[in-house]
């Protein structure tokens, strides 16, 4: 049966998933006004939504999220040159490899974000802490996927490059490298992912930086529809970023 | 699995094993830097404190009955948070990953709100839950809830169909379709689910409670911050590190030991 | 169009034990209405095996799964000694094509599902298992995982859970297709052996007219797309018959008859899918 959409159930589904949001929207509202929902607690939708334009324009918003981009961008440049010259590094010199890659593994699943009141000892309460979390939590995705991309080069490939007497340093730019850079595009994902939750997860425990923190002093101000708003805000850039990342991965990685 | 005539190898010594001496060289080498980082005075005093001091620190710290305390009430927090947030995320995903319409409609939420950092929903979660560890469970639920409903809805997919007609011929109800079918058909997606929670859990509950907390560990870290005990400090990361790391290996065991009866 | 007349033997619906009563099943497809089902009708006499063959696109699966109750949306009616059937029926034990085995339960907690949901006291219904597990001939294998049994022995075990929920009819859909050819002879053995000894009723699907001729009592031979029944034949082998019979001469004269009606069927099929292909232009799955 050959899969032949029709509108019906192309924007169908999406619809209900949208239609469903706004009935909870609604829902909420009606119950805020009706006094069910105390409002104090819960501002009324309507309420976050006007404060959006004000948050916006008062708190500077963009001003912020620069702040958060660039302090993101050098968490993800450190990861990537450290991350994959480790990897690299690893996938070559097996013994070391063997060694130490389930520490990597390790680390991966290691709850990192947790130093940060180390860093904050360390590296002060900057832009450089912030970029620094992010890095230490990306990295090891990036080491990881690498390793993977590296070794799991297909093995008739490999025997080409023997075959046409390509020495070991042409063998891995030529042959291993572009074979990897799916999954080292992969795990460069993970990484810029990780890097981003703990760069705006760390802003807004330590109070500084760009959007994390503006959330972090709405809360702290009472503004309660600000707040609500500046996450909103927040999670709508996180959505976007992660979509983005997508198409791009699926675009660099055809063959996946 | 018959291992009869299979040529076993002799297995090297531990210490002339190549790996395990490459090991010993790194975590000498890096002991070694920092000893020397921590007595030359280059940094800030207490900031890379000796090794000894760390080494004191982490003594005294499981000599403290105090510590067990505020462990207890983190891991209270955690195990709960984990209990919510697993449940809701197993009925959800079971829901979604049954229902072909509900998944398409729904579950882009779950996979594109996933990837967001949760600690900023925190504020919201003290409004609503106060400021004692209600606030910290629910951060820990809702961190944990995504992974495990994602995983079970991809589980309940890729369940073998013909598993699925068996129970309705033999006219199971919902209820054990669930229990004797949909869980044990998927409980390796279901538990590395619940592994990528714990992780999550474990970090949202802490997190919590190092911004808003009098008791547990991380209201300890930062306390230890706030007085600059270094040492300290230290010796509490380092232990939470290893509990964590093994707490994450424990959930993998579990769901590996299962893989011994599996094809 | 008009239904091809069924010689005399039938079975008279007040004796049947299952009565598939004008049947018609339509399926929605992007290329059109589908209907894999049209007015087939059979009956099913106690204690009797009877066979359905037909050639791949005959419905006979729709069917399958509409006598089973998992599908729904048909014309025509289903009953079980006179009772409808709407969704599963406790009197039909249905058999699967595929390999069912629960993987993460041993052999004997297979065999015991079905006495699990209707919840039988764990003791009785390990004993009563047991008395199943030993009829298919797994004896020893209680404990085992189905990963540790060959495909053969899964499918055995698969036997033995249906049987456990002891079924008024044993409906089959071509439970031997992922077996070898030996294989499949010793177990259309060790199914005719225990139909005989339990007297079941069943009622076999399938597209292999060596099993079909071995193991009925009649078959039931279907057109391709729309199913219909083209004929029914009786086969007077003797009962009780073992795997032997598939070298008798009277063995031989039935595979012969039913394939020289079959053959007409299959081509069609076969000519039916090439055509698809061709104005498709898609590559065959």
């Amino acid at each position: 049966m050959t899969g032949v959409a029709t509108a019906k159930t192309r924007f169908g589904p999406a619809l209900l998933g949208i239609g469903g949001l706004v009935a909870v929207l609604v829902l909420v509202e009606i119950l805020i006004r009706a006094g069910a929902i105390n409002r104090f607690i819960v501002p009324m939708p309507s309420e976050i939504g006007a404060s959006f334009e004000r948050v916006i324009v008062e708190e500077d918003v963009f001003g912020r999220f620069w702040q958060t981009m660039k302090e993101a961008f050098w968490a993800i440049v450190l990861i990537t040159i450290v991350g994959v010259s480790t990897g690299v590094l690893l996938h070559r010199v097996t013994l070391l490899r063997r060694a130490t890659e389930t520490w990597v593994a390790a680390l991966a699943s290691a709850p990192t974000v947790l130093m940060y009141p180390l860093f904050l000892v360390i590296f002060g309460r900057s832009a450089l802490t912030i970029t620094m979390m992010g890095f230490v939590a990306g990295l090891a995705p990036v080491i990881l996927k690498t390793i993977e991309g590296l070794s799991g080069t297909r093995r008739v490939l490999i025997n080409v490059g023997r075959s046409l007497k390509l020495t070991e340093t042409q063998l891995f730019w030529k042959i291993l490298f572009p074979a990897a850079l799916p999954n080292i595009f992969v795990g460069l994902r993970l990484g810029m992912i990780f890097a981003l939750i703990n760069v705006v997860g760390v802003e807004f425990l330590i109070n500084f930086g760009g959007l994390g923190q503006l959330i972090n002093e709405l809360a702290e101000r009472y503004d309660l529809a600000g707040t609500y708003a500046a996450i909103s805000f927040v999670v709508l850039i996180s959505v976007v970023f992660f979509m983005f990342t997508e198409k791009a991965e699926r675009w660099l990685t055809p063959a996946n | 699995m018959a291992d009869a005539g299979k040529l076993t190898v002799a297995a090297p010594k531990p210490w002339a094993d190549p790996v395990t001496a490459v090991r010993i060289v790194i975590v000498l080498t890096i002991l070694l830097t920092w000893e020397l980082v921590a007595r030359s005075g280059l940094l800030y005093r207490d900031v890379v404190p000796s090794l000894l001091a760390i080494g004191e620190a982490v003594v005294k710290l499981i000599g403290q009955p105090d510590y067990y305390w505020h462990l207890g009430v983190t891991a209270g927090e955690i195990g709960t948070a984990l209990v919510i947030g697993g449940l809701s995320g197993l009925i959800v995903g079971i829901a979604l990953g049954g229902n072909r319409l509900l998944a398409r409609a729904y579950e882009p939420y779950l996979y594109y709100l996933g990837p967001t950092p949760k600690i900023i929903f925190f504020p919201v979660m003290i409004m609503w839950f106060g400021v004692g560890p209600g606030s910290k469970v629910a951060m820990g639920a809702i961190s944990c809830f995504f992974p495990i409903a994602l995983s079970t809805a991809a589980g309940m997919r890729q369940i073998d169909k013909v598993l699925i007609r068996v129970g309705k011929s033999f006219r199971a109800n919902a209820w054990q379709m669930a229990t004797k079918i949909y869980l044990p058909a998927m409980r390796h997606p279901v538990i590395n689910g619940v592994r990528l929670g714990l992780g999550v859990a474990i970090i949202g509950t802490l997190l919590a409670e190092t911004k808003l907390s009098n008791r547990g560990v991380g209201f300890l870290i930062i306390q230890a911050y706030s007085i600059f005990d270094m040492p300290r400090m230290y010796a509490m990361l380092i232990v939470l590190f290893v509990l964590a790391i093994g707490a994450n290996a424990l959930v993998a065991r579990i769901g590996g030991l299962d893989t011994i009866r599996q094809a | 169009m008009s239904v091809t007349p069924l010689p005399a033997s039938r079975v008279r619906t007040q004796d049947a034990i299952l009565v598939v009563d004008d049947i018609v099943k339509r399926f929605e497809t992007p290329d059109g209405i589908l209907t894999a089902v049209d007015h087939v009708s059979l009956s099913v006499a106690p204690e009797e095996f009877l066979g359905v063959i037909g050639p791949s696109g005959c419905g006979k699966s729709t069917l399958f799964n509409v006598i089973g109750g998992l599908l729904d949306g048909y014309e025509g009616q289903v009953s079980v000694a006179g009772d409808r059937v709407s969704g599963p029926h406790p009197a039909i034990g249905m058999i699967f094509q595929e390999e069912s085995t629960f993987p993460w339960r041993t052999v004997i907690d297979n065999v015991a599902f079905p006495l699990e949901i209707a919840g039988v006291p764990k003791a009785q219904r390990i004993e009563r298992a047991r008395h199943f597990v030993s009829l298919v001939g797994l004896d020893g294998f209680e404990k085992r995982y189905p990963n540790e049994l060959s495909g053969g022995m899964r499918q055995r075990v698969s036997l033995a859970r249906t049987l456990a929920s002891e079924p008024k009819i044993l409906l089959m859909d071509e439970p031997f297709a992922s077996l070898d050819e030996q294989t499949r002879l010793l177990l259309g053995d060790k199914i005719l052996q225990i139909q005989q000894q339990l007297k079941q009723t069943t009622l076999l699907i399938t597209h292999n007219i060596t099993e079909a001729v071995q193991l009925s009592d009649r078959i039931v031979v279907m057109t391709y797309r729309p199913g219909r029944v083209k004929r029914i034949v009786d086969i007077n082998l003797p009962r009780p018959r073992t795997s032997e019979i598939v070298s008798s001469e009277a063995f031989g004269r039935y595979v012969a008859q039913i394939w020289s009606d079959l053959r007409e069927e299959a081509s069609r099929g076969l000519r039916d899918t090439e055509s698809r292909v061709l104005q498709s232009g898609e590559r065959r799955p």
